[in-house]
């Protein structure tokens, strides 16, 4: 399901240019078209190309499901396209949400740990087993996530041999001491690392403004919690936590369910039962006060921004109206603060809202990385377009393009048996009815411009928006002050003295 | 365990048509193994475009891919970036279609598109729901014909390009290192400059640059449109007629001379970097294009070299040693010259040269020892789930049809690839080992973090 990101740090350089991706200064301040004579450049529709007005009925297909003696529940959805096999694991109650206090990067390091010992497998074997099968594996546990996850994938000509390697590490491991203490070295590295990071910079802000004393307000380690963590605390997170009744197994791709399922019970045996329960996730709330961070990151040339508040859960029955909500305002190049903050003002390479909905309600946010001594027309855009979805009804047409592009765009998930895999997961995991994707086009085309500006106007809220911006402190925070009393933090998230970037403009 | 099988694929060959999607091998085990193939039909238009075709009808959408013979390797000095400028302005209208229409029309029928320049080629690609055919092919042909350009338009542009180079280059750690690399190893303006170019030349970019380049590079007849997906062969070539046939073609571009003259001694700088905080080390060897007999043995030791956990780099730089906290290697696939890669990130308490010696030191055991029957397995095991992997998408599969085409006017490559791959030896890792991964033949960059000292001065270069 949810997971982060396996790309802690890309070593891989970017060769390719793009025209557009990801969310988001000093340097030429002669960019053409920067301030002034700023002619029209303006986004038009002719409306001429030829567009088939229907939608494309699609039926996703639903997986096999079934509950193992040991209380494993399977999900397996037949695709012989490929010859390949996506296995995915849930364990629910895993992630990093419940590691106690002091103890941040226990579940992480529990995840990570997995490849790397079991009783018959020292880490050389189990690497050079993955490798030669074809096969792959990765287990995190995310910060701010309830559950942790594995991924398996291999080719389906043997699975008989890498889906048993695989349940070995995730049944098996035994946390090696000098494989722990390696590991802990490069964790250690890595959390130098991520700190170069404006992305990452402005997340933890971001997160700690938003959850404040809730477990998700955390991103990262530290440090110290990386030293407390020893092979014995890594084994009770195990031992507790990875249990078949709370665990979701997902499989698609070149199987016989019957088949398969028969080798899991043999596979699984050993697997027991337990009496664990995943916990009940706090509750989080909106933060009733606008505030503004800043993270003082010297010689950037751009600012990143970051804003919003706490919005819904994923079982909310505003859900389906803040995915339209979010289409019009910030998902993807057709979205009105793409099309404004680049298309017309030439701001950004890219900028972009979403929302995170999980067990507990996680954040609206709206950003993307500005030059710097845009900054400030930048935020007034944001503001602009924030204002406009709150106060004016969206527009009929523009409506429809909206619930248009969620529907249509089902048809896409068709080609890839892991994205299938997902949908299924997700209804599983926050119990919806078995036709839940069956009816969810119509939940999205029942929408009205209404139900958009309602959830706009308490969820997008101006009044207490949390606004992060990392970037040249000494420029943006004069500009960021409108929005609010600043916060100012250095690269190691600790506070910082104000005054001095005050003081140089008044 | 069961045993590969690997000449059957090549055997079956499949010049135009081919078979299913996914061939079943002919030798019967308990469970057999499935060679991914691709299906492929090839035309040629009046005007000079070459179309390649691959139906699938396993799901309700198309991805095509239009792919244009210019990347940043056809730019002139003064001019750098200027592919990568020209493929935004792609996107800002033409006759029919209005500017940033391209996007909503594809985002809400529920597509996905983007566009990328590289070194070799700039490629732009719609995937859609199978009813909407006419919708991609109609804007794909509507701006090949009849791209509008605006001096407002081209400077909205240079603002978005000027900021992804921010966001990429100048505001990340390590965002400079490629550029030094290129211009280090490279002496051949044609690689030696990035794609992304300098801030100046963006700026120095004028409409009448735009139109040229539109003239001379992005005639049908320097372009492929690959199709691939759930559509009937004989309609969409028909439609492609339709939309694309009357575009006249242009005189063939001027090709680039991309000869890069032999590198006779080591080359070595070290850099410092703003926003760093841990050294970096990348070590580059010169080596041939991908069509070269030698590229693919390359590929192959530098994946045993340092690709993935079991890799010999991470077991020694980051297990053994624990000098390392990541290392890489792998060889660029490129039309002219490439380069093989090493890319290490020592540990805060490491010294960059001490890990640049077992990487040397691990190279001279390439040279030396052939490598282990089970190196070469996890190899061609490992390309065969990529490759499953990677196929799975029609746009995957568009994007490479096309560019195979334009770069090797060979689509089959996607379904070649594999027993070029499984044919290397161990005699040809040795060999490639000793010609290509010299002391002689090797830049080497080291990034630093700034000092203190420095600290609050001007940018990296």
């Amino acid at each position: 399901m949810k997971k982060t990101s396996f790309c802690k740090l890309s070593l891989h350089v970017v060769l390719a240019a793009s025209c557009l991706s990801a969310v988001a200064s000093l340097a030429l301040a002669q960019a053409p078209g920067d301030s002034k004579a700023v002619s029209a450049s303006k986004v038009e529709r002719k409306n001429l190309a030829p567009v088939s007005k229907e939608i494309l009925k699609v039926k996703l297909p639903r997986p096999y499901e079934t509950t193992l003696p040991n209380g494993l529940t399977v999900l397996i959805l037949e695709d012989h396209r490929f010859p390949l096999v996506n296995v995915d694991f849930t364990f629910q109650g895993a992630g990093a949400l419940w590691e106690p206090a002091g103890q941040h990067g226990l579940a992480t390091v529990t995840a990570e740990m997995l490849r790397e010992g079991t009783p018959t497998r020292n880490s050389k074997a189990i690497n050079e087993e993955i490798d030669r099968l074809g096969a792959s594996f990765f287990a995190s546990a995310g910060f701010g996530d309830e559950d942790a996850g594995a991924e398996a994938s291999g080719l389906a000509d043997n699975l008989d041999a890498w889906f048993p390697l695989t349940l070995d590490l995730i049944l098996n491991a035994n946390f090696p001491a000098d494989e722990l203490a390696n590991l802990k070295q490069r964790l250690k590295a890595q959390l130098i690392q991520q700190r170069q990071q404006p992305s990452f910079l402005a997340s933890e802000q971001f997160s700690k403004a938003v959850y404040g004393s809730h477990p998700a307000a955390t991103i990262a380690a530290t440090p110290e919690s990386i030293d407390s963590l020893t092979p014995e605390k890594l084994a009770q997170w195990h031992t507790a936590r990875y249990a078949p009744q709370t665990t979701l197994l997902g499989i698609a791709g070149d199987v016989n369910p019957q088949e398969l399922i028969g080798k899991l019970k043999t596979w699984t045996a050993a697997w027991q039962k337990t009496s664990f329960t995943p916990p009940a996730t706090p509750p989080t709330s909106v933060v009733k006060k606008r505030r503004v961070f800043v993270v003082d990151r010297p010689n950037s040339v751009q600012s990143t921004l970051a804003m919003g508040n706490i919005a819904i859960n994923r079982t909310s029955p505003d859900y389906p109206s803040m995915v339209v909500m979010n289409q019009v305002l910030g998902d993807g190049p057709a979205a009105r603060l793409f099309l404004n903050l680049r298309e017309a003002k030439g701001y950004t390479y890219g900028v972009y809202s979403r929302f995170t909905a999980l067990q507990y309600a996680g954040p609206f946010r709206a950003g993307g990385d500005a030059r710097t001594q845009v900054t400030e027309g930048a935020m007034t855009e944001f503001w602009n377009e924030f204002h406009r979805i709150r106060e004016e009804k969206v527009p009929d047409s523009e409506l429809d393009d909206a619930r248009h592009a969620v529907v249509a765009s089902f048809a896409l998930s068709l080609e890839s048996s892991s994205e299938l895999l997902n949908l299924a997961e997700e209804r599983k995991l926050y119990g919806f009815p078995a036709d839940y994707w069956d009816t969810y086009p119509a939940q999205i085309s029942a929408i009205t411009a209404d139900d958009v500006q309602r959830v706009a106007r308490k969820y997008v809220d101006l009044d207490n928006m949390q606004v992060v911006a990392v970037g040249d402190a000494k420029t943006i925070v004069p500009i960021l002050e409108k929005y609010g009393a600043v916060q100012l933090f250095d690269l190691q998230g600790k506070p910082k003295d104000l005054a001095p970037v005050e003081k140089k403009n008044p | 365990m069961n045993h590969r099988n690997r000449h059957i694929l090549a055997s079956l060959l499949l010049p135009v048509f081919a078979v299913s999607l996914c061939a079943q091998s002919a030798k019967p085990t308990s469970t057999p193994k499935r060679d991914v193939q691709i299906p492929i039909q090839q035309y040629t238009l009046k005007n000079g475009l070459r179309v390649v075709l691959s139906e699938d009808h396993s799901a309700p959408t198309y991805s095509i891919c239009v792919a244009y013979d210019v990347g940043s390797r056809d730019e002139k000095p003064g001019r750098t970036g200027f592919a990568h400028l020209f493929e935004h302005m792609m996107f800002q209208g033409s006759q029919n279609v209005g500017k940033g229409e391209h996007f909503i029309l594809i985002q809400n029928n529920g597509g996905e598109m983007n566009g990328t320049t590289n070194q070799d080629r700039t490629i732009y690609f719609e995937t859609l729901p199978s009813n909407q055919l006419d919708l991609a092919l109609y804007l794909e042909a509507d701006r090949m014909s009849s791209l509008a350009v605006t001096q407002a338009n081209l400077d909205n542009q240079r603002n978005a390009v000027q900021e992804e180079r921010r966001l990429r280059v100048d505001n990340q750690p390590y965002g400079k290192t490629f550029e030094v690399v290129y211009d280090a190893a490279y002496d051949n303006f044609n690689y030696k400059h990035s794609t992304i170019g300098s801030m100046d030349d963006l700026n120095a970019a004028s409409l009448d640059d735009v139109k040229a380049f539109f003239k001379t590079y992005y005639a049908p007849n320097n372009a492929v449109l690959a199709l691939v997906g759930d559509f009937k062969s004989e309609d969409a070539l028909a439609k492609i007629k339709k939309y694309f046939e009357d575009i006249p073609s242009q005189p063939p571009p001027p090709r680039p001379d991309m000869t890069e003259p032999p590198q006779t001694a080591e080359r070595r700088k070290t850099i410092e970097d703003n926003f760093a905080q841990l050294a970096r080390l990348d070590i580059n060897y010169k080596i041939p294009s991908y069509d070269s007999p030698d590229y693919m043995p390359l590929n192959v030791a530098m994946s045993i070299l340092g690709s993935g956990q079991s890799s010999r780099l991470y077991q020694k730089l980051v297990k053994e040693a624990q000098l390392a906290t990541a290392v890489f290697a792998n060889a660029g696939a490129r039309r002219a010259t490439g380069l093989a890669a090493v890319v290490a990130l020592p540990r805060p308490d490491a010294k960059p040269e001490d890990v640049e010696k077992i990487v040397y030191a691990e190279i001279a055991k390439l040279q030396a020892e052939p490598v282990a029957d089970w190196e070469l397995e996890k190899v061609r095991m490992r390309y065969r789930h990529d490759h499953a992997e990677q196929m799975s998408s029609t746009r995957f599969r568009a994007v490479q049809l096309a560019y195979y085409t334009v770069a090797w006017n060979d689509p089959n490559v996607v379904n070649t690839e594999e027993s070029r791959l499984d044919a290397v030896t161990k005699d040809d890792i040795l060999r490639v080992a000793k010609k290509y991964l010299t002391p002689e033949n090797r830049t080497v960059i080291t990034t630093l973090p700034k000092s203190a000292k420095a600290a609050g001065g001007g940018a990296v270069n």
